[in-house]
């Protein structure tokens, strides 16, 4: 199905963006979804639009012979269509730390580089052994991640987020949670009472501005710790930076995992 | 209605509150409830009564009520059992108001203000429609023009829509299926006054709904300004339901099916109607909102999504009556 | 007691007048009827009355003072009307019903009075209907349903009664009733103004008749001034013969076949 030589790729999901231009693969992008941003390169390459529900047309115009896309329900009719114009699609699920390393591995074969491939995927997973060790003694650090308001969506167990929560020697109050993105009640997360609540930028400030969080006693006691959100975004390259800024975020007495 | 049924609505009202406060994920003795209430008890509980509880309850009061008295006298004034207070296009305008404040990421405070702004916009342009299509507010080619400006707001909401990310879509779709969960003070309290203050214009209203009921020409024959009335009815039931939809999203069922309970529990005059409909609608808003938060933990379902799954069975064995 | 002055009126948005102007007189003490074929403006004579027409020009006026000067409650307080048509969309009892003849009467915040209650009281009296007051009007059948509406003009008392059509759809016995009743009130002193379509029971009952035709006053006066034959044809186009009643001694209408379409049987 993959052609021997890809010479021209679109890619529709952020993450397969990153990945491919960290394996140098970033030349051969003729196409990319509007969300991928990273790195600074990224921006260069034709935009074709949204990367769930794919506009098939842009795709085509730019004349990929394999076009990357999220596999979701959403996508299926496009990556058909895709298919039926002779196209090869690989549908990439990049939302899991072990999920990264493989495809990593998988997209170095694919743009004809598996040692590099290789390369990346274990720089990366180095780097979080070692900040799973260096915190391994540290006592766990419970967490909220909130990440939107109305409703009060949080991150759970099936998100990325968490295990590298946990790898930074900290713990999801909600890692029991099968979903990557539920849906709970303030009054929950007053109840499970975590040491500290784990932000972006933005919504430091409106969680600040909402006087309901007050009731939680780690914002009365002024724990709300601001992520760096540019570099935990997304399951990709970045994965071993964002693992060392959370551990120094959760344990700023120990700066475990700096190289 | 007579005495007792007052006291009995009145007392269920207020143990329906009480009970809201009592329940929740964490598990709070009553005297620990009553102590937080007094300012006896530890900061957290304090806030979790108080800051969470407290507020939800008091705003889902009050939605219930502005949507019970405004359903009640906009089924009065355009005679018709099916009429409800998002009729007039207030669901359609505030959801495109509430959206593209959500979707153009503006603060949270923006949000109500915008809904606000659009429902208005909705309802000035069903009236305008109605008014120029037969020289005066016409109650069929009301409710026409109520339904046609709310199906365009749907489009324009698809259209806002189709390039959000996700947690915006999730956020504007939350906003739809209404919620009190992220109640604030300044919200609640101009929600309070909208519903204390139109409620008051309607309940003046409520001889001339007497006599509307009996159709327009009875009704001008009884030395009621029709026209006048209607316009009132429709200005201020309207208002009162965008201050509603601005403070907590769309709370569907309540202002249909409210107002028929009350008049199977005896309520004749509007006067009585308008009242009680206020209290049953803060009742059952209440009560709804318990559900929300208690049947799912720790996942919180929207209030629209519960008023309407007790209200949809309701209305449906009311309307069998009907016909 | 009631004086139309040159009434002209147009529904919005129509060229034609509805009313093109009509001028007439509703004395108390007696039952004036305003007959006519359908669309000639009766009943927009009296929408006019109740301000649902708005006048383009002439005056109605109440004892000598121009309506327009009312507010609608005082005319209400004057005038009690049953229009033609009217269906309650919310269940009450015939007694509630009833009451809403008080409205006029009552302030914003008005609570019943003994006086009020008394007028209910005797209104329902004065119709048979005592032993239905605590029905629902629901449950009522089509004459009742009419006696009931009465019952409603009567408790709002004023010293004036204007009906519609009051006896479309009743049997003989509720038409008579209805007939009888309005007479009564009349022989109480109120003026009475109705609009019927049943001129042999009309030339029975009635003291004067104004007869319209396209919204204009075709002919008016007494029984005897109205029902005659060329006049009835002109209007109703429709051969008619007009004999006294032998039984009776009442001016009788008779409507005759048309030659063409009886020429079959």
């Amino acid at each position: 199905m993959v052609p021997p030589r890809v010479a021209r790729i679109v890619s529709l999901d952020p993450a397969t963006t990153e990945i491919l231009f960290a394996l140098g693969a970033g030349d051969r992008l003729v196409g990319r979804d509007m969300y991928s941003h990273w790195p600074a390169a990224a921006e260069r390459v034709a935009s074709v639009g949204q990367g769930l529900r794919p506009n098939v047309e842009a795709v085509l115009a730019q004349h990929p012979d394999l076009v990357f896309l999220y596999p979701s329900q959403d996508n299926r009719g496009a990556a058909q269509r895709l298919r039926q114009a002779g196209i090869a699609v690989a549908a990439l699920k990049i939302d899991r730390i072990e999920l990264f390393d493989r495809v990593t591995r998988l997209l170095g074969r694919l743009v004809g580089d598996s040692a590099r491939g290789a390369y990346v995927a274990d720089t990366v997973r180095h780097t979080l052994d070692s900040v799973r060790a260096a915190t391994r003694s540290q006592a766990r650090v419970s967490v909220v991640m909130p990440v939107w308001d109305r409703p009060l969506i949080v991150i759970g167990g099936g998100s990325f987020m968490s295990q590298l929560v946990d790898i930074a020697g900290g713990r999801n109050i909600y890692d029991s949670l099968p979903e990557s993105s539920p849906t709970v009640t303030l009054e929950d997360v007053v109840r499970r009472n975590p040491d500290a609540v784990l932000v972006g930028p933005e919504r430091s400030m409106t969680l600040r501005a909402n006087p309901s969080w007050r009731a939680v006693p780690a914002v009365r006691a002024g724990r709300v710790l601001v992520l760096d959100t540019n570099v935990v975004l997304r399951p990709a390259v970045r994965l071993g930076e964002g693992a060392v800024s959370l551990a120094r975020l959760l344990h700023p007495l120990h700066p475990q995992g700096a190289h | 209605m007579s005495r007792s049924h007052w006291t009995m609505l009145c007392l269920a009202l207020l143990a329906a509150i009480a009970l809201a406060l009592a329940i929740g994920t964490i598990g709070y003795t009553p005297a620990d409830t009553w102590r937080a209430l007094t300012g006896q008890a530890d900061a957290t509980t304090t806030l979790v009564i108080r800051e969470l509880r407290l507020r939800r309850t008091i705003l889902a009061a009050l939605l219930g009520a502005g949507l019970g008295i405004s359903g009640a006298a906009l089924q009065g004034v355009l005679r018709n059992a099916l009429a409800e207070p998002y009729l007039l296009g207030v669901s359609g305008g505030a959801a495109v108001g509430a959206v593209l404040a959500v979707v153009a990421g503006m603060s949270y405070a923006f949000v109500p203000i915008a809904a606000f702004a659009g429902a208005a916009l909705a309802v000035a342009l069903a009236l305008f429609v109605a008014h120029a299509a037969h020289g005066r507010a016409d109650p069929r080619v009301l409710i026409m023009a109520g339904v046609v400006v709310g199906a365009f707001a749907n489009a324009a909401i698809m259209i806002l829509l189709a390039n959000a990310s996700e947690s915006r879509v999730r956020g504007a779709v939350w906003w739809m299926m209404g919620s009190v969960a992220d109640a604030r003070w300044s919200e609640t309290a101009w929600l309070g006054l909208y519903v204390v203050v139109g409620g008051a214009v309607l309940v003046t209203t409520a001889r001339s709904l007497d006599a509307i009921a009996l159709g327009e020409d009875s009704a001008a024959g009884l030395g009621v300004d029709v026209d006048r009335v209607s316009r009132r009815i429709y200005l201020t039931a309207s208002l009162v339901a965008a201050a509603t939809v601005a403070a907590a999203g769309l709370v569907g069922f309540v202002g249909l099916v409210v107002p028929h309970i009350v008049r199977r529990i005896g309520a004749s005059g509007h006067r009585t109607l308008l009242v009680a409909s206020a209290l049953m609608g803060a009742l059952l808003t209440v009560l709804a909102d318990i559900v929300a938060r208690a049947a799912m933990p720790p996942t919180e379902l929207p209030l629209g999504a519960i008023t309407a799954v007790v209200g949809v069975p309701f209305f449906l064995a009311t309307l069998r009556r009907l016909t | 007691m009631i004086a139309f002055a040159d009434v002209r009126a147009r529904y919005p948005r129509q060229q034609h007048l509805a009313l093109g102007g009509v001028s007439l007189d509703a004395e108390r003490g007696s039952v004036t009827a305003v007959v006519g074929p359908n669309g000639s403006g009766k009943s927009t004579l009296i929408r006019a009355l109740i301000g649902r027409v708005p006048l383009a020009a002439g005056t109605i006026s109440i004892d000598g003072a121009d309506t327009r000067t009312w507010s609608r409650e005082a005319i209400a307080r004057r005038v009690a009307v049953v229009t033609q048509r009217e269906e309650t969309t919310f269940p009450m009892t015939v007694r509630e019903y009833v009451a809403l003849g008080r409205l006029p009467h009552r302030g914003t915040w008005g609570r019943d009075t003994m006086q009020d209650r008394a007028a209910v009281d005797a209104a329902i009296a004065r119709t048979g209907m005592h032993a239905l007051a605590d029905r629902s009007v629901h449950q009522l059948s089509g004459g009742e349903w009419q006696r009931v509406r009465f019952a409603r003009a009567l408790a709002q008392g004023g010293d004036a009664l204007v009906a519609d059509e009051p006896t479309t759809f009743l049997d003989i016995a509720h038409e008579m009733a209805v007939f009888e009743l309005m007479r009564s009130v009349a022989a109480d002193g109120h003026a009475v103004l109705m609009v019927s379509h049943q001129l042999n029971l009309v030339a029975r009952f009635a003291d004067r008749l104004v007869l319209l035709h396209d919204g204009r006053v075709a002919a008016a006066g007494t029984v005897n001034d109205v029902m005659r034959p060329e006049i009835l044809e002109q209007v109703y186009e429709w051969p008619v013969l007009v004999t006294r009643d032998a039984a009776i001694g009442a001016l009788t209408l008779v409507p005759l076949r048309k030659p063409s379409t009886s020429s079959r049987s």
